[in-house]
């Protein structure tokens, strides 16, 4: 039986790894390939890597970083920003990464989407949405470079775009949940996961185990992320890289589903 | 084992070649044999392929794009002769896998043929049930025949899964493992020397390492 | 100069890797004599040992009236500290804010160890994180400077660390696993210098460092010995020296209650300094910190001397590990193996070819023990 996706989702700023809160404060917690050798002891689902400096400062994705990455990695690992084009998700598939994330890239270039399909296979094409609550309109809608932009699309019309042009899976991320531990934003997820039949992840508000059980009782077979929830611990935000163990896993998923 | 592993270490032959034609996670792969003590080194150069004692054939992404880099990097050939005239145990790696095979849904090149079968998409309803597609994240899977590949690993065995095409082998005769996606489908199959696996043992923790393991002993012996 | 005959204790491990080193009449070295003559006579763990720590805890709890925490306890993911953080709680009924300092070499035991403690037993932590590009920037200054303690980085973060915190917030105490039923032997100096010597780091990072040293926490001996204690009223306390503490019964017993998980060697919670005390240290200067930790074994009966010869037959690491730590710890600082493999063959210095307050902690050292304030200690 396929299981649903526990998968911890770690920022990268200044080569360093921070959390964030709706997008901003980024708060500086350590070396990234330390935070992935200890999550590879711990033998967790997946990881998901996003560089959030990338496309706001116009970089190329920092290809030194990611075959260090791909090398050190011992789980599947997502691994986005700064992607604009279909030759970069070759050459950061070929560095031994099995999925790569696109976001701000697709709103400006839908057709990126097929495009890096066709080339890497749909199982490796990862569409990201970005998502806050608008104050006008009432709306989930999908903001880029980096929570900064309004693109002025509807969280679920993107993703069915998305979709239809040949995206794997969809990362859905709640800008005004992250980093807040409030729990998941329900609403946008159910939105999302009615409106396509591919694979998706989300993230953005996870506060304890119990808001991943919920979202696997409510939706079966899906990924769950989270970022502060495996970084920090206790009232004091101590930064202590943890992550549920097999049989607390277990347990959560029979549980729920 | 390990004497046979010394010998070939002193002599600096690599046990085991990890074909890299430019996909799949070739670093990984050698991680993990470095970890276990195991001589595996990757293989760019036809020449380098006739001195492995046994071969992984990784690959992630698209059939076409793969067989195109694998033809381009001027190794096919060579990995021919070793596994189909030689027949030095090779170990095919998702893509890797259906590449080996007659031909896929997904592309219009011609697989390698060492393995009977076709690659094939998952349709859209199976079981009178709508699939998700990709096939992404872990699943278990079942010896349908008893074979050292799997000695001793942890039952239910797991593994890490990512794809939307799976080999469908002509003989039942050749398959090693089997998981249920919406129904069963071939996981891994065996064709004497030829074996190959639809997951990333590379990525699916002590699972994975224990096949890669047991793989390079299949090769030692 | 001549070398010297190599020569061994009788009564310990500790040989003439130690350059200072000297033997009475019967080959017992002056370790194993400042131990008995005088740490032991006044070291007590017994009831008298037990009343002085209650007299402590009573003052602790006493400062810590009506905050949440009443004193700090660092927390290394060490079998001395794991064991403090136990007793701290669950014997001596304290409310310790458990204090961690990542410099980003955490090894996962170590994680998983601290994690199973602050949730058992219920208590809150705090972590101070390095910045990791200063970190590693002065780790690489150390390594091109060819002296042997190029762990300095990490131990002298981790105590200022705690300094700071414990200044900012007005806590009072200082909680340490340090003890002598385990460190009773010193490492010698020319093998670990005085981490805690601000003017050798900041001469040292002036040579060879590429980059200001602005977020790194730093203090000096000064500072911690006199200026905080006696100014600011902060004290260190160590607790695990008035009562009986056996390292293994204390393994059993985190084993068993917390499932704590034990690494391979004393230090080896952080990659790092498993690297250092496992390979560098001992390939390249001869220095194996083994002999200074069983030596302590050996004098408080934890070991036998048989047993710890046995044991120093065969490395603390054996080659595969050491080129898998070596691929680790090169891969981690952003240079190559080959890179670590010449810092490896640099001529070997010693503090003394730096900028040193080499005579302050001597003159502070002797006034100490003049004073009857502190026994034995590193020479």
């Amino acid at each position: 039986m396929l299981r649903p996706r526990i998968s911890p989702c770690l920022l990268i700023h200044k080569g360093g790894l921070v959390k964030t809160v709706r997008f901003t404060h980024p708060k500086y917690v350590g070396d990234p390939i330390n935070a992935v050798r200890i999550f590879n002891d711990k033998e967790v689902d997946e990881i998901i890597v996003l560089d959030i400096d990338a496309t706001v400062a116009g970089r190329k994705p920092d290809y030194e970083l990611i075959r260090r990455l791909a090398a050190e990695c011992r789980m599947p690992l997502c691994y986005g920003g700064g992607v604009t084009s279909k030759n970069e998700f070759e050459r950061i598939v070929s560095l031994g990464v099995e999925k790569v994330a696109v976001g701000s890239a697709c709103v400006s270039d839908p057709d990126l989407i097929s495009r890096a399909a066709a080339a890497v296979g749909a199982q490796s094409v990862v569409a990201v949405v970005d998502v806050r609550l608008h104050e006008k309109t009432g709306q989930y809608t999908v903001f880029t470079r980096n929570g900064l932009v309004d693109s002025g699309i509807a969280a679920r019309d993107f993703a069915v775009r998305m979709r239809s042009l040949g995206a794997g899976e969809l990362l859905v991320n709640s800008i005004d949940r992250d980093g807040t531990r409030q729990g998941y934003d329900m609403d946008l997820i159910a939105d999302v996961r009615a409106s396509v039949d591919c694979p998706i992840t989300v993230l953005g508000g996870a506060g304890s185990l119990k808001d991943i059980g919920e979202m696997i009782a409510r939706f079966g077979i899906i990924g769950v992320s989270a970022g502060s929830l495996f970084v920090f611990k206790g009232v004091y935000n101590a930064v202590l890289i943890n992550y549920p163990k097999r049989a607390e896993r277990e347990s959560l998923i029979s549980a729920s589903l | 084992m390990a004497a046979q592993v010394a010998r070939i270490s002193q002599g600096w032959q690599a046990l085991i070649g990890i074909v890299d034609y430019g996909l799949g996670n070739v670093q990984a792969i050698a991680n993990i044999y470095a970890r276990l003590g195991i001589p595996a080194m990757p293989v760019r150069d036809p020449s380098e392929i006739g001195t492995a004692h046994g071969l992984i054939l990784p690959g992630v992404g698209s059939f076409d794009w793969a067989i195109r880099l694998l033809d381009a990097s001027g190794m096919r050939s060579a990995l021919e002769e070793a596994v189909q005239v030689r027949r030095r145990p090779v170990l095919g790696i998702c893509v890797g896998f259906q590449m080996m095979a007659r031909e896929s849904q997904e592309g219009v090149l011609r697989g390698l043929g060492w393995l009977g079968g076709n690659v094939r998409r998952f349709e859209e309803v199976r079981s009178e049930r709508r699939v998700q597609l990709p096939h992404m994240g872990w699943n278990d899977a079942m010896g349908t025949q008893p074979s050292a590949l799997l000695d001793g690993l942890e039952r239910p065995m797991r593994f890490y899964f990512l794809h939307s095409y799976y080999f469908v082998p002509d003989r039942a005769e050749e398959v090693l493992l089997s998981t249920d996606y919406f129904g069963p489908f071939c996981s891994a199959a065996v064709c004497g020397n030829v074996m190959g696996v639809q997951f990333h043992p590379e990525k699916s923790h002590h699972w994975g390492v224990g096949l890669l393991r047991n793989f390079a002993e299949r090769v030692a012996c | 100069m001549q070398a010297r005959p190599y020569q061994v204790c009788r009564s310990c491990v500790m040989d003439t890797t130690d350059l200072q080193i000297q033997f009475d009449a019967v080959g017992v070295c002056d370790h194993c004599r400042v131990f008995q003559q005088k740490i032991q006579p006044s070291w007590v763990t017994d009831e008298r040992g037990r009343q002085k720590l209650n007299a402590m805890v009573e003052r602790i709890r006493a400062h810590g009236k009506g905050r949440d925490f009443d004193c700090i306890i660092g927390m290394s993911g060490g079998i001395d500290s794991s064991y403090l953080l136990h007793l701290a709680k669950t014997e001596l009924n304290l409310r310790p804010l458990v204090f961690h300092v990542d410099a980003g070499w955490n090894s996962q035991e170590a994680v998983n160890n601290i994690e199973r403690l602050i949730d058992q037993l219920g208590l809150d932590l705090y972590t101070d994180v390095i910045d990791w590009e200063e970190m590693k920037d002065l780790q690489l200054a150390f390594f091109k400077s060819g002296v042997p303690h190029i762990d300095t980085p990490q131990d002298h973060a981790f105590f200022a660390t705690m300094y700071k915190f414990a200044e900012q917030h007005n806590v009072r105490s200082i909680l340490t696993g340090a003890n002598y039923s385990t460190e009773c032997i010193r490492n010698p100096i020319e093998w670990m210098y005085y981490q805690s010597d601000l003017v050798q780091l900041q001469d040292i990072h002036r040579h060879f460092g590429t980059r200001p040293l602005v977020k790194f926490p730093t203090t000096s001996i000064l500072r911690h010995k006199v200026y905080l204690p006696y100014m600011k009223r902060i004290e260190v306390v160590t607790p695990l020296n008035f009562l009986p503490y056996n390292k293994s019964e204390a393994m059993r017993l985190l084993a068993d209650v917390y499932g704590w998980q034990p690494y391979p060697q004393k230090h080896f919670e952080s990659r790092f300094t498993r690297f250092y005390e496992g390979y560098w240290l001992p390939q390249r200067f001869g220095y194996d910190v083994r002999r200074v930790q069983f030596s302590s074994l050996i004098m408080t009966g934890q070991m036998s001397r048989d047993d710890a010869i046995e044991r120093l037959k065969t490395p603390p690491l054996d080659d595969l590990t050491i080129a898998q730590e070596k691929q680790f710890v090169a891969s981690k600082l952003g240079i190559t193996v080959g890179d670590l493999e010449g810092y490896f063959k640099l001529p070997k210095r010693s503090f003394r070819d730096f900028r040193s307050q080499e005579n302050v902690y001597r003159i502070g050292a002797w006034l100490l023990k003049s004073l009857g304030l502190v026994r034995g200690g590193k020479r």
